[in-house]
């Protein structure tokens, strides 16, 4: 029944289709403008990325000895928040965490794009010749040229792609009932879209039993993807020899960071995404406190290896580990290392009180200060660590310039462009999750009866 | 699809055949015509090496210029001439920039009333000059027609005095900025002769510099840096002191073991009272009058007398009031000087840094003369040839005829007075005054722009000629490749207008007639065996004629102290303190790069850091830290500096290694018209000279002391060092002389790049095994004096791009191997690091590629494969040196400087990495060479072009495999290390450490 209802709650089975799919329906003028904005940006950033490719890379804020920069950066920051999607679908499904039906969907979307983004970067914005990308890739060619194994940059390469690939396998493999349900109540082209999608899907227990194992073995697969994938990105500076990259702990220490920058992009996307399709009874408050609890776990385990860097900067004895850690905590680049700190590692701390992990908008403001934290840490480490490195004579600072920002917000531009896109052309909540874990469909109760 | 017709299928076949053929052919392969009939000496791809002289100075140094396809394009040093033997310095190596420098005049031209140039032909042009100057013939009046040149020689020399009397004029004026008059009349005063001698630094054991730039710009410095190296090697335990005393560290005192810092003009003070101390010891040290046999000096007693009583006022306390300098270290100094046998003391006898220049030369000639050794070390015999030149008092001379109207045509070629004399002089107003002056200059230049006429000849590289250094030694000059342009040479221009003249006064057809003319009666004069033309195809391919060294130097006049009064060191002390009331010191130096500021338009030179500032393109202005921070001034600060005479303006540069209250300026920048590569905002620091003479003809610095405001901006300072400092990280090691005594027999501390070098306690994967060779390179710090021949060598060699001054800024400079520069709390005061790609045998670059860019080849070398590079840019990420550059744009080479590149070697566009590779075309040509005669290469056959061009002989490459060859006995020596060793990375370039001494 329609009409008052309380949070607790929450809809019933009934409901649960209708309520996700209104949010197919043909969107109001303040989308198309947005969206509209957003894709203008990203044509602009294209521009200027072409710009970019006809006179080189001098016309970004290079600064050598650092080479890497903005780009860098944003690659890791994009896959560190693809990895949060696949904790949230992937792993918390094998633990069996039920609260995590409602936000499962749009994390794993925020995957896909993610993961696209991030590939942009190393590939076609960062290379210096990004025509000839792919001989990164083992192909058969008449030179008979293996790419480098041995070097972390392949890893990357295998480990992103298999990644990207199993994710874009687990989301589809669960949207397709999804989509059968979405096609049943289109017409037209949307009809004939979402059925070539959804593939034929007509809800036998034959294709409900195989949904299930393959979604089953693809969670499976995407699991130990998380812990593995960021720590391959993490080998790209720990297999350097340069202080403040060369660090054993950098595999764990990225892939709490990544699990933490991107569940706070979670916070940050399905906040608003609640507000403006009234989820509030499937994307309950209870979901987002239990984001908030994990968050907090990351936030110590990254305050955690913040502080085993300073330890072993003084404690091996080196004197160019000890000076690298001093410039990055008192030199050029000192403000973003504390404001790093502040935000990964202790603006979490609030979620240890019921009252801020239950507020709405200390739930916002601390995901974006994370946010921000996550991506200023990536930059202190890529660009910081080497403007100061062995060779004294060779220091220099960088700092990104208009090509490196225009490009750095086209990213994001391209990112809540796909996100939206998403949002208005398929259902954003796993439907079919949704329904698995309502109790059956009594008179009275909601979804969450049991 | 439709059907198509057999007509129809032939057409279309046809037409996209021959489509494609004519697409095929590029618009290169249209402009590229063999050769049909192959000139004499052109292999296409092999090289031929002719032999000439450098102009780019006056010490001209023998060389070697590498002609490639019609194109010279390198240029090294000719191992026999005696003045430089083999070696060039980084402006002998910038001179292939010379010759294709976009900004040459690439023709005749003439200014017409609106001031701007207009072409027009050969012949019109010299039409004008004759016509103008038979006019004079005619009229009878003489002295109106003056030549202004630089140094000249020789058959050009003599062939200008024939022009020039053809018109019924005696006045060839060459014109010299340096022409070091304080130190020729201190040789007249003392030695009575007016002329530098050649000094023999490499004979010397004990050296003492009053300010005197020998290893930078002081007469001859390529001579010089090779018999410094020389003397300053440790031999057998022992190495010779080399002390330096004057108000900045230069480049030259950075060499030395000990430098004394004075204001400016207390070095005429130190050497006064050092004399003192001298005379007041007695006879077993001190002056070895003739009663102990010192052919010398022979002061008689009344002499010394006389002297002792004019230096009184020196005593160590007036030296320490005026100077700072504490009586102790004079005392060192002194016995020092005491204990030697053949002190060698220089002055730079120039007034821009020093205003009693003559008095500090003086000084300095007496102290030669206690000794009889400095019979050994200074050769009046040979005198240089600057002794030719004229004074800095005829240039006003000249400057006051211009204004009032005596002289009716100016000739110029290669001298810019408007540029180097001070502005009181109003050189600019008198080229105003005459009625017409005619420049024969290669370049636009500032004096350039008031020549009604240009008719422009061709640089050295494209000319004959011949250039005598010094007495007995005869260079000669010969075309390496045609002209380029539209240009003549001298003589020629010479020739055909002198015989529209007074025909019957030049008989020979054109210069090449006059040299060879020169060169038989000077076959006649050596007494030569062989035919004229043997001779001259001898000396031509020698590089012209030099009369072996004569070991016993004949007399030298005794040492006079008639009339010499020495200003009282309370007067300097008086004006030093009035100084400080009023404004500071100010002083221009000379610097290795561009010399008086005729090279700065060589865009290699511009980019090239110099060695102790590390600043590129622009000037600056140095100041003191403590005075900076007094006057609230900052790096960057734009600053305005004031004198009576005018002002300059320049960006501040806090030094440490220069005295207080003290500003220097670098000679060179604050060009207005010497094209495109000398624009900057700092203007011309020679404008604020005094303008007054001293007593012995030169110009006279600083100014007044001078007054500095900021103007409240900062601009960027492009220099390429990220800090001065090495933070503790013994990058740059020193021992001390004893510590050197005593390690000599230990092990170095060095992980040989060799599978004897692996460990498998720390390394991982198998060593890598060489075929053949191993090739290394030693780096001598000890004799690494931080000229930067090697890097402008590099940049020639291997076609490094120049990227300008925002480039700079933004670290992208691309130098494959660059002199690093540190600060060092104790003496000496800053280290020379040259750092280029180590060719680690485990190098972090190569494991990082993800496209096997950087490889290790079979003979140590890593290989940068420059096609396979993506530009991820983990290989520099990862090199903890940091010697890989980046092409972040294509870099242009302005037309006609791409005729430089050096065909052998890629040139490298943007998005890929690049870095030393040892010159592996010259290892690859040495290879085939040496596999063609069916055996290895020997050591020392080849060399890499920096390697090739040390003066100092600070590089040693060699391969590790031979037991036999240099490298492999250096590796042992317990100097060695490796830079960043603990890193595991076993470089291929191993470092002995400099050996530092300090004066007891």
């Amino acid at each position: 029944m329609s009409g008052a209802m309380s949070k607790e709650e929450g809809l019933r089975f009934s409901e649960v289709n209708q309520e996700i799919l209104r949010t197919l329906q043909a969107p109001g003028r303040s989308y198309w403008a947005l969206l509209s904005l957003l894709f203008l940006f990203v044509l602009f950033a294209g521009g200027v990325w072409g710009y970019q490719l006809r006179y080189g890379l001098g016309v970004a804020g290079y600064h050598p000895a650092g080479m890497w920069g903005v780009y860098l950066v944003n690659f890791v920051f994009w896959i560190g928040i693809a990895h949060s999607g696949t904790l949230i679908s992937a792993i918390l499904y094998l633990f069996r965490a039920r609260w995590r039906t409602g936000i499962s969907r749009a994390a794993e979307a925020m995957t896909i794009f993610a993961v696209m983004i991030a590939g942009l970067f190393p590939a076609f914005i960062h290379l210096g010749r990004p025509w000839v990308f792919y001989w990164i890739i083992p192909y058969p060619n008449q030179r008979f040229l293996w790419p480098d194994f041995q070097s972390p940059l392949m890893f990357d390469v295998l480990a992103v792609t298999t990644y990207f690939t199993v994710s874009l396998l687990f989301w589809y493999t669960g949207l397709v009932p999804d989509l059968a349900a979405a096609r049943d109540r289109a017409q037209g082209l949307r009809r004939k879209l979402y059925g070539l999608f959804a593939m034929g899907w007509s809800g036998t227990d034959r294709q409900w039993h195989h949904y299930g194992a393959s979604y089953l073995l693809l969670a499976g697969l995407a699991t130990p993807l998380v812990i593995s994938v960021h720590s391959v990105v993490s080998w790209d500076f720990a297999l350097a020899i340069i202080p403040g990259y060369h660090s054993t702990i950098f595999p764990p220490y990225f892939v709490a960071g990544a699990i933490h920058s991107g569940l706070a992009m979670v916070l940050t996307l399905l906040i608003p995404l609640r507000k403006i399709f009234h989820f509030e009874k499937i994307i309950t408050l209870d979901t987002l406190e239990k984001v908030a609890k994990t968050t907090i776990l990351m936030g110590l385990i990254v305050g955690y290896a913040y502080a085993v860097e300073c330890f072993i900067a003084w404690y091996s004895g080196n004197i160019f580990e000890k000076q690298s850690f001093l410039f990055r905590a008192f030199g050029y680049y000192a403000p973003l290392f504390w404001i790093m700190c502040f935000c990964n590692a202790i603006a979490p701390l609030a979620f240890f009180w019921r009252k801020v992990r239950r507020n709405i908008y200390c739930l916002f403001v601390i995901a974006i200060l994370i946010n921000i934290g996550m991506y200023v840490e990536r930059f202190v480490i890529i660009c910081g660590s080497m403007s100061h490195d062995f060779v004294p004579h060779a220091w220099g600072i960088y700092w990104p310039n208009w090509v490196d920002i225009t490009i750095t917000i086209g990213s994001f531009c391209l990112f809540l462009f796909l996100f939206m896109l998403f949002a208005k052309f398929l259902p954003s909540v796993a439907m079919a999750e949704v329904k698995e874990d309502a109790g059956p469909p009594l008179r009275r109760g909601g979804v969450y009866a049991r | 699809m439709a059907k198509l017709s057999r007509r129809q299928f032939l057409k279309a076949a046809c037409l996209a055949g021959t489509s494609a053929l004519v697409g095929a052919c590029s618009d290169a392969t249209r402009r590229l015509i063999p050769y049909v009939i192959p000139p004499e000496d052109i292999l296409p791809g092999d090289a031929t090496w002719y032999a000439t002289t450098c102009r780019e100075c006056p010490a001209g140094c023998g060389m070697l210029a590498k002609n490639c396809d019609g194109r010279v394009i390198k240029v090294e040093g000719n191992p026999l001439h005696p003045v430089n033997t083999g070696k060039l310095c980084a402006r002998g190596q910038a001179s292939v920039q010379g010759i294709y420098n976009p900004d040459r005049y690439r023709g005749p031209m003439v200014r017409g009333g609106d001031g701007k140039l207009s072409v027009i032909s050969w012949e019109s042009a010299e039409k004008v000059l004759s016509d103008r100057l038979s006019a004079f013939g005619s009229n009878g009046r003489r002295e109106k027609v003056v030549f202004l040149t630089d140094l000249r020689t020789g058959a050009e020399r003599d062939l200008i005095g024939r022009w020039l009397a053809a018109s019924g004029s005696t006045q060839h004026v060459m014109y010299e900025p340096f022409a070091y008059e304080a130190l020729r009349k201190a040789n007249q005063t003392v030695f009575g002769t007016d002329a530098i001698p050649t000094y023999y630094i490499d004979k010397a054991d004990f050296l003492l510099s009053f300010g005197a730039n020998f290893l930078e710009t002081w007469v001859s410095n390529v001579q010089f840096a090779r018999q410094f190296a020389f003397f300053h090697a440790p031999k057998e335990g022992k190495k010779n002191a080399f002390v330096y005393v004057g108000p900045r560290l230069s480049m030259t005192a950075a060499n030395a073991d000990q430098w004394i810092m004075v204001p400016p003009g207390g070095e005429s003070v130190v050497a006064l009272g050092l004399l003192r101390l001298m005379l007041n010891q007695g006879p077993e040290t001190g002056d070895r009058g003739p009663a102990n046999n010192n052919p010398a000096s022979a002061l008689t007693a009344d002499e010394r007398a006389a002297l002792k009583a004019s230096v009184a006022p020196f005593t160590p306390d007036a030296v320490k009031r005026a100077t700072g300098v504490k009586p102790d270290l004079l005392a060192a100094l002194a016995g020092q000087l005491a204990r030697a046998q053949r002190p060698l003391i220089l002055a730079e006898g120039l007034g821009y840094q020093d205003p009693k220049a003559y008095e500090t030369a003086v000084a300095a000639n007496m102290l030669c003369s206690f000794f009889p050794g400095n019979l050994q070390t200074t050769d009046f015999s040979s005198p240089s040839s600057l002794s030719d030149v004229v004074k800095a008092d005829r240039m006003k001379a000249l400057a006051d005829a211009m204004l009032s109207g005596e002289v009716h045509v100016l000739v110029i070629d290669r001298a810019n007075p408007v540029f180097n004399l001070p502005v009181s002089w109003q050189f600019e107003k008198a080229l105003r005054t005459v009625p017409m002056v005619v420049s024969f200059s290669s370049y636009p230049d500032e004096t350039g722009e008031f020549a009604h006429l240009v008719l422009p000849t061709n640089t050295f590289l494209e000319s004959w000629g011949d250039y005598s250094p010094r007495r007995g030694v005869h260079g000669l000059l010969q075309p390496v490749m045609g002209p380029l342009f539209e240009t003549r040479q001298l003589g020629d221009i010479l020739l055909s207008t002198g015989r529209k003249v007074k025909p019957e006064a030049f008989p020979e057809k054109d210069l090449y007639e006059v040299l060879r003319k020169a060169w038989s009666k000077k076959a006649k004069e050596a007494g030569a065996a062989a035919p004229s033309e043997a001779f001259w195809q001898e000396s031509l391919q020698k590089g012209g004629v030099w009369a072996a060294l004569k070991e016993e130097r004949p007399a030298r006049p005794r040492a006079t102290t008639d009339s010499l009064i020495f200003s009282r060191p309370e007067a300097s002390a008086a004006s030093q303190s009035e100084g400080l009331a009023k404004g500071l010191g100010f002083i221009a130096y000379p610097t290795i790069q561009f010399f008086d500021g005729r090279m700065a338009n060589r865009p290699f030179l511009q980019e090239m850091p110099d060695p102790v500032t590390q600043i590129t393109w622009a000037g600056w202005v140095e100041i003191n830290p403590e005075t900076a921070r007094r006057l609230n001034i900052e790096k960057g600060d734009m600053l305005t500096v004031r004198a009576e005479q005018g002002m300059v303006k320049g960006a501040a540069f806090p030094y440490f290694r220069i005295a207080p209250d003290t500003l220097a300026m670098p000679m060179g920048h604050g060009h207005s018209a010497f094209g495109r590569y000398t624009q900057s905002e700092t203007t011309n620091p020679l404008h604020l000279a005094s303008g007054r003479i001293d007593s012995a003809g030169g110009v006279i610095w600083p100014a007044a002391t001078v007054a500095v405001e900021k103007e409240g901006r900062v601009v960027p300072i492009a220099n390429t060092d990220g800090s001065a400092f090495q933070h503790g990280r013994d990058l740059v090691r020193s021992i001390s002389l004893q510590q050197y005594r005593s390690t000599m027999a230990a092990v170095p501390e060095v992980t040989l790049p060799l599978p004897q070098g692996w460990d498998k306690r720390i390394d991982y994967y198998p060593p890598h095994q060489h075929i053949d060779y191993r090739w290394v390179m030693i780096v001598d710090l000890d004799r690494c004096i931080g000229c930067g021949a090697c890097v402008i060598g590099c940049y020639a060699e291997n076609n490094v791009g120049v990227v300008g001054r925002r480039e700079v800024e933004r670290g992208r400079h691309m130098a494959w191997l660059n002199i690093q520069r540190y600060f060092e709390a104790d003496q000496p005061s800053i280290r020379f690091l040259p750092m280029l790609c180590q060719h680690c045998d485990e190098a972090p670059c190569e494991s990082v590629c993800p496209v096997f860019g950087p490889q290790h080849n079979a003979e140590g070398i890593n290989n940068q494969v420059y096609n396979r590079c993506i530009g991820t840019r983990f290989c520099s990420q990862n090199c903890p040196y940091k010697v890989r550059r980046f092409n972040w744009f294509t870099w242009k080479h302005d037309r006609p400087l791409q005729w430089q590149l050096n065909p052998d070697v890629t040139v490298r566009g943007k998005g890929v990495m690049e870095k030393c590779s040892f010159c592996i075309q010259r290892i690859n040509a040495a290879r085939i060479q040496a596999r063609s005669e069916n055996r290895l290469i020997r050591d020392g056959e080849f060399s890499p072009a920096c390697v090739q061009t040390c003066p100092a002989d600070a590089l040693i490459f060699g391969n590790l495999l031979d037991a036999q060859s240099r490298v492999s006995k250096l590796i042992k020596q317990a100097r060695a290390y490796q830079v960043l060793h603990e890193l595991n990375t076993k470089p291929g370039v191993i470092y002995l450490k400099k050996i530092t001494q300090v004066l007891t």
